[in-house]
């Protein structure tokens, strides 16, 4: 197994194709994602279990660290997300999308959507984080 | 150029089906998933969170019906999701086997946690 993930990796970096690195960029969204959700349903879960706990658990939440981790989970969802939606519609209706010549112009205009959809989401989170951590905006 | 087509019928197997699941769950989890992030992070903010706030939010039971939708097709597509990275750098069957077992268990007891605080609600110390 050590061996297969040591083939997989130096494939990763010495692979040259475009198309791969949209695909490495669905996997590690998808991955960093699903370890936010394991911790956040125990997370929340204590409101059942541990109630008097609760509260520890969103101070957590509210560290610097811990909102700069959620701005960059903001955008694995939606990258993550718009992404799922193109490989669907190439899969469904465009075959022609997946043509190699493609690969990085496709890649650029997922990016750019998840990028525009992100900026607006990223501002208000910056903005509380300046507001309630930094004391800036009457904070 | 002139194209042929021919359909092939293949029996469904645990994969097929699991692939079609991660489709029909990823349509369900953009408004769920999208909509989830931007009420609770963006326009709430964590911040304003605490136990009296999901106590409110859970006070509805429409929001504990999207809460326990988001639970089950979010965290099935993200277990299942792993089993399919996993599966890249496990080959052998029987450990490919015992991955996928461990992941059912995985999913399975994270999920029950969260469906049981889900439909206990916040119990107020």
């Amino acid at each position: 197994m050590l061996a297969n993930v040591k083939t997989t990796l130096s494939g990763y970096v010495q692979y040259r194709g475009q198309g791969h690195y949209i695909f490495l960029l669905h996997r590690i969204t998808g991955l960093g994602t699903l370890l936010f959700l394991a911790i956040h349903i125990l997370d929340t879960a204590v409101v059942y279990f541990a109630p008097s706990l609760y509260a520890e658990a969103i101070a957590l939440y509210r560290s610097t660290p811990f909102m700069l981790g959620e701005i960059g989970l903001v955008f694995c969802l939606l990258f993550h997300g718009v992404n799922g939606l193109r490989i669907a519609y190439f899969d469904l209706f465009k075959p022609g999308g997946w043509e190699k010549h493609n690969a990085n112009r496709v890649m650029l205009i997922t990016l750019i959507i998840s990028i525009l959809l992100w900026l607006p989401a990223a501002g208000v989170m910056v903005y509380n984080l300046l507001k309630f951590n930094f004391g800036m905006f009457g904070g | 150029m002139s194209e042929t087509t021919r359909k092939v019928q293949l029996k469904p197997n645990y994969d097929s089906i699991a692939w079609k699941w991660m489709r029909y769950s990823a349509i369900l989890l953009i408004p769920l998933a999208w909509g989830h992030i931007l009420i609770q992070d963006v326009l709430v903010g964590v911040h304003q969170i605490d136990l009296n706030y999901v106590a409110q939010r859970w006070a509805f039971w429409g929001w504990r019906a999207y809460d326990f939708f988001l639970l089950a097709f979010a965290f099935a597509h993200g277990v299942n999701g792993l089993r399919q990275i996993l599966s890249d750098y496990i080959t052998a069957a029987k450990w490919r086997n015992i991955m996928s077992w461990l992941l059912l268990f995985f999913w399975l007891v994270v999920s029950l946690i969260g469906a049981v605080a889900i439909i206990g609600g916040v119990r107020m110390p």
